[in-house]
């Protein structure tokens, strides 16, 4: 039983219980534990990174210093935090000054980083900890050739010499990972172009254009729905159709779906108990679809 | 060579025409002079390096007066030049000879102070004669030169080098990896800035009824004619021993199998090869069979086998229907031997594979190609006859859209400018308007740069053809399935727009790297390439085709990405410098050279591995140790090695321990002022120059500072510093050049990394460590050596007087 | 044109965390042509903002409205040919504006949500409600006590609260 500790941040317990949802059953499924830490505070996404970089730096490196008391991995949901924690504990390890400035700010709060644990989104942790083979043996419900539109968002890839996580011109792991499940990940324009998610609450009319854009492409490329891994992702996209009705008077009706859903469903779990009213874009003709 | 002859020292005191007799006591200097134990004679004079004050030296040495020279005299950088010729004329060693600076050392600097400056002339005197009375005669010595030289590579330059060379009588070997001469330039078509074809090479001046000013292509060049010159395509440098001089260079010369001498290059034989692969040097955008050869001709004129794709006795048709049974299926590589004086390497460069930057899809959208491609398809006798097509479906390419700077000016990948790239796509963009009017050329870049000479017509013209020009570095290209065309997404600056560009083939302007082999070459052949993987010439100045292998020369692209014309450039320069080398069928040298006492050394290794010539090895001493064994040819008389030695088993002949240790004592010998004394060891080229510099500007410093000349501060050893301090000096300079700019390579660096120790030493006995301090200044910088001096001495007399037990 | 002495502003730049490579810049392009922003409306181009803040225009940027408009997608800093880190260098610039007193309203929510409880967003009374009906484990509160020490240790709020005009 592989262990780790769970980084939830804000958005998902705070906006999305879907995702948290469907994740916890997923990975408990494949046998990975998940601890829930003890005191965790917000990751200090680009929002905190806005107002000051080392704060968040430090906010990010005392959420590391909790998984390394409890001597955990850091599993995360959102790719926000992924990002954030990736950083801090990559910049951290690597840059011994920078290390000992972000310290002595953690000594206040009683705490040193030490750089003995890892950060890791649970995409990484499906390839390494179950293995596509494991994985694969697990889906008693593959998904029917459904067309997705794999839309793993900025923060998983990029930038790429911080994150290493996937190649960020040619990335290849999330697409397995969805075909595994039985689905299509399907080639769309822009397929790994931001959905300007960041932009709301400034810019409303840019971010909706650009989500716009988003929207287009994968229905131009006939897809069933999209698929996320980012909760701001999500929103700007599901929600996002809402107000692409009310500003531009088009509707795509293209569902939303995060990973984590597409993964709990092809490995048995049934719909009702993955909390899908959540979506605004209603998922019923995927359901239908993978049967 | 230990003479028993007693050393009589004479003494040469220049006052310079009188004028720094108005300053130093000469009288007084040469009473001092006179009581100098070995010193017979003592003259002073107006001048002592030219004419009868020249003379008289030459007297006093044939009349065996004299077997030690000291002379006071301006300049002494060119003085001692002169005055050492003249004595060797007279029959004496000329490395018996020492030339002290009273003038731009004594004083000028100290000119406010006459009375301190005398003193100082004096101890300066005094270890001059010291240091001379230890110096033994050098002898020179020879080594044989054979008058051949080998040039790797057969592009541009190489083939410009080899004929130069077999004109002016040298025995030429012309290298070549392919089968065929020519190299990357033989592709291109047309060279810039006079769009001659890539095949125009100079014709040699030395065969009859060719005149020296027509151009021909190489073919007609009659390059296979000169004598001395042999060509040997398909083959490659495997090994290299020896030396400079002589040079046994082993060759690996892949089996071609057709005979040279006897195909007719008739093409019946690829008539009838069943084998068909993509033709590499048309970039695969063709195909060709297992038996071929370049088009059109180049040399040699004669069929090769691609021994990959061929069947061999398998299928064997070409064997059969070949009218001069020049095909041989049996031929096996061979290993040849060549003896050479001297190696000139012209391997040239290459395109960068640009698959590695995925935004631009090389490799994956076929309709995206490199100017080496787009040239095969502007080339005639081309695989598309010379019509730019988009490779994916053969169609004519109506929208042609340039990269520039790709792989280049990027740190990613490659952070240096390509130099060629805008010229070439000038060019390009240039030959496709011409031909076809009507295509849309557009050139998307960062810089345009056409700094050579013609070079900015080449930009108006395809501005006046209608090119058009987008200021801004593409960020991705994609590809829309439907109409099969690539778009190009970039910033217009100049027009605060963000396009996409339409296009069907896109060209990228792709980085020129090194040729793949340079790495290898370099090891075999011990010389250094840069940090961009390109041959390391020996200084960029003034010996741009030098390595710091004597004997190796490096030219042409190689060396840098650049153009014909300078290629050319290139190829002659290494051309004379290798004839110079050897020239006189022999090297003379001076052994001005580091020596090993076998039984002192330990076999450590260290100076094996310090020595920036790899002049040092290690010979079996036959007791199953090792000892260190100088070359003498290599060896540039540095001392690096002398001052990494940890048991000082290696000396300099022109510099030997006691000379250091007789001069430190010698100008610590007499002060004469007030301030403590301060001893600034400098090096022969930057540091001592800096010194002079700031004698010859009259910049004033106290005379409390005295200077020993060394060939290097990497010959520095601690153990120098420290007897200086026993020798009585308060502080102790060190002045070399700069860091990155050491004339030794290392030195500079070596002897900051000793001074660092000695500081912490000197702290461990007691001694404040600020009394050591290493300066490195340039020529240029004499006013900071007058700071630096004044600095030190200012220091020193604050932390007040050393007692040493 | 310049404010301040010629290189006042860069320096401040490349001093800051995250700053350190704005001098890089050749203005190439290549950031504005791959920024999905850019390519949605002409308030903003990233080129254009590092050329301003190069050319010492210290009011124009951080009182203007571009560099709030970045979406931190970081296309620009995965392909410049250069390595500056544009996205970087823009949160530096965002961070030099918040202390001057320029911050948009959405940050200012964001920090309050930081300050008053660990979390960018607070958690409604509904949604706990919902957690509990779907089986989620009850959420753990942040740890506002060493929070709040870190924010204290980096001045976090005295950024925050800085009056308007005040330079850093």
């Amino acid at each position: 039983m592989t262990s780790y500790a769970l980084f939830l941040g804000c958005t998902i317990p705070a906006r999305q219980p879907h995702y948290e949802l469907a994740a916890r059953k997923a990975l408990t499924k494949l046998g990975i534990e998940l601890v829930d830490l003890e005191g965790a505070t917000c990751c200090a996404p680009p929002p905190i990174q806005s107002i000051d970089l080392e704060t968040s730096l430090a906010i990010a490196a005392y959420n590391i210093c909790l998984a390394e008391e409890a001597e955990l991995n850091i599993l995360a949901l959102c790719t926000g935090c992924f990002e954030s924690l990736t950083i801090a504990n990559r910049l951290l390890k690597e840059k011994r000054e920078l290390r000992e400035k972000i310290n002595k700010i953690l000594s206040n709060a009683g705490r040193k980083f030490k750089g003995t644990k890892e950060v890791k989104h649970y995409l990484q942790v499906l390839i390494d900890d179950v293995g596509v083979n494991r994985l694969k043996q697990n889906v008693v419900k593959p998904l029917n050739n459904l067309n997705v539109a794999a839309f793993s968002g900025c923060h998983l890839l990029r930038p790429s010499e911080l994150l290493r996580f996937d190649d960020p011109e040619r990335p290849r792991i999330f697409d397995t990972l969805i075909e595994v499940l039985g689905a299509k990940s399907i080639p769309y324009k822009n397929k790994l172009r931001c959905c300007g998610g960041l932009l709301r609450g400034y810019a409303d009319d840019i971010a909706l254009a650009i989500a716009r854009d988003k929207i287009v492409n994968a229905y131009n490329a006939r897809a069933d729905c999209i698929s996320t891994l980012c909760p701001f992702c999500f929103l700007t996209l599901d929600l996002g159709q809402m107000l692409i009705k009310t500003t531009y008077k088009e509707e795509y009706n293209m569902p939303i779906v995060h990973y984590a859903e597409l993964l709990s469903l092809s490995l048995g779990v049934e719909p009702k108990e993955l909390a899908l009213d959540f979506h605004k874009i209603k998922v019923d003709k995927i359901l239908e679809k993978i049967g | 060579m230990k003479t028993l002859e007693e050393t009589k020292v004479g003494v040469f005191l220049s006052d310079c025409g009188g004028q720094i007799a108005k300053i130093l006591d000469f009288e007084a200097i040469t009473n001092f002079v006179k009581s100098v134990s070995g010193v017979v004679l003592v003259a002073r004079g107006a001048e002592f390096w030219r004419g009868q004050g020249l003379q008289t030296i030459v007297d006093a040495v044939k009349t065996r007066k004299i077997n030690r020279v000291v002379v006071a005299e301006t300049v002494p950088k060119i003085s001692e030049v002169a005055i050492a010729k003249a004595v060797e004329g007279a029959g004496l060693n000329p490395h018996l000879v020492e030339v002290v600076d009273l003038k731009d050392h004594c004083a000028w600097p100290h000119k406010d102070t006459p009375k301190e400056a005398t003193e100082k002339a004096k101890a300066m005197l005094l270890a001059a004669i010291e240091k001379v009375k230890l110096q033994e005669p050098i002898e020179k010595a020879e080594f044989p030169a054979v008058k051949s030289v080998l040039v790797i590579g057969g592009g541009a330059a190489g083939m410009q080098a080899a004929e130069d060379l077999a004109d002016m009588g040298f025995q030429v070997y012309l290298v070549e990896k392919e089968p065929f001469l020519g190299g990357l330039a033989a592709k291109a078509v047309r060279f810039f800035p006079t769009d001659d074809c890539a095949i125009c090479i100079q014709s040699p001046a030395s065969l009859a009824s060719i005149t020296q000013t027509s151009r021909k292509c190489v073919y007609r060049s009659g390059l296979s004619e000169i004598p001395n010159l042999n060509i040997l395509t398909n083959t490659k440098v495997v090994k290299v021993e020896g030396g400079p001089g002589n040079f046994k260079v082993t060759v690996e010369r892949k089996p071609r199998y057709v005979d040279e001498k006897k195909c007719v290059a008739c093409g019946l034989c690829t008539s009838v090869c069943p084998v068909e692969v993509p033709d590499e040097y048309n970039a695969k955008l063709s195909k060709r069979k297992a038996i071929y050869i370049y088009k059109p001709l180049v040399y040699p004129p004669a069929y090769v086998i691609d021994a990959k794709a061929c069947k061999f006795h398998k299928c064997a048709k070409c064997v059969e229907v070949c009218p001069t049974k020049a095909v041989n299926l049996d031929q096996k590589p061979e290993h040849v031997t060549l003896t050479v004086g001297s190696i000139i390497v012209a391997t040239g460069f290459r395109e960068y594979n640009p698959s590695v930057i995925k935004e631009y899809h090389y490799g994956e959208y076929p309709d995206v190609v490199t100017h080496l491609e787009l040239a095969r398809m502007l080339d005639a006798f081309g695989p598309t006859g010379g019509v730019p097509v988009k490779p994916s479906d053969g169609k004519p390419a109506k929208r042609i859209v340039f990269v520039q700077c790709v792989g280049s000016r990027d740190r990613r990948w490659n952070p240096y400018c390509s130099s060629i790239c805008c010229m070439i796509s000038l060019k390009h963009a240039a030959m496709i308007k011409e031909a076809f009017p009507d295509t849309d050329v557009t050139i998307c870049y960062i810089d345009i740069r056409t700094t050579g000479r013609e070079h900015e017509y080449y930009y108006e013209r395809a501005r006046e053809m209608g090119v058009k020009f987008v200021k801004g570095r593409p960020s991705e290209i994609l590809h829309d399935p439907a109409t099969n065309t690539l778009i190009v997404e970039v910033e217009d600056e100049l027009l605060r727009r963000l396009l996409e560009l339409e296009a069907d083939l896109v060209v990228l302007a792709t980085a020129m790297v090194p040729s793949e082999d340079a790495k290898e070459l370099a090891q075999i052949l011990g010389i250094e390439l840069d940090q961009d993987g390109f041959f390391k010439e020996y200084n960029a100045k003034l010996r741009p085709t030098e390595t710091k292998r004597r004997g190796i020369f490096i030219c042409g692209g190689a060396v840098f990405p650049k153009d014909v014309p300078t290629a050319s450039l290139h190829a002659h320069s290494a051309a004379v410098k290798a004839a110079k080398f050897l020239m006189n069928g022999k090297i003379i040298k001076d052994l001005r050279v580091a020596v090993v006492n076998q039984d002192y050394c330990g076999n450590c290794q260290f100076c094996p591995v310090i020595c920036p010539y790899g002049a040092i090895t290690l010979e079996p001493k036959g007791d199953g140790h090792f000892a260190a064994n100088v070359s003498e040819l290599l060896c540039e008389g540095c001392g690096v090695c002398v001052g990494t030695c940890p048991v000082g088993a290696i000396e300099l002949h022109h510099l030997k321990p006691s000379q250091i240790s007789a001069q430190v004592n010698a100008l610590l010998s007499i002060n004469g002022t007030s301030k403590p004394l301060v001893l600034a060891f400098s090096c022969s080229e930057c540091g001592h120059a800096a010194v002079d510099s700031s004698g010859m500007a009259m910049m004033s410093y106290p005379a409390n500072v005295r200077v020993l000349r060394v060939p290097c501060t990497g010959v520095i050893q601690i153990q120098h510093i420290l007897e200086a301090f026993k020798a009585g000096a308060q502080g102790v300079m060190v002045v070399g050049c700069k860091p990155d700019g050491c004339h030794y390579e290392v030195g500079s660096q070596k002897a900051r990394q000793k001074v660092e120790m000695a500081k912490r030493l000197l702290q461990a006995y007691g001694i404040e460590p600020e009394r050591l301090e290493m300066f490195n200044l340039v020529f240029i910088e004499g006013d900071k050596f007058a700071e630096a001096a004044k600095a030190m001495t200012e220091r020193v007399e604050k932390l007040g007087l050393l007692q040493l037990a | 044109m310049t404010e301040g002495k010629p290189l006042d502003f860069t320096r401040a730049i490349t001093s800051r965390l995250g700053g350190e490579t704005i001098i890089h810049c050749y203005q190439c392009g290549t950031c504005a042509s791959t920024c999905p922003v850019a390519r949605t409306t002409e308030r903003y181009n990233p080129r254009q903002l590092i050329r301003l803040a190069l050319l010492g225009q210290r009011a124009e940027v951080l009182k203007g409205d571009a560099i709030w408009l970045c979406a931190s997608c970081y296309n620009c800093q995965e392909r410049c040919p250069q390595k500056v880190e544009v996205a970087d260098v823009i949160y530096a610039l965002r961070n030099m504006a918040i202390r001057e007193g320029n911050i948009p309203a959405i940050y200012i929510e964001f920090a309050t949500g930081l300050v008053s409880e660990g979390r960018l967003a607070p958690i409604s009374k509904f949604l706990e409600k919902k957690r509990t009906e779907y089986g989620l484990p009850p959420l753990k509160p942040a740890n506002m006590e060493a929070l709040k020490a870190i924010l204290a240790a980096t001045g976090f709020d005295k950024i925050m609260f800085k009056k308007e005009g005040a330079s850093p």
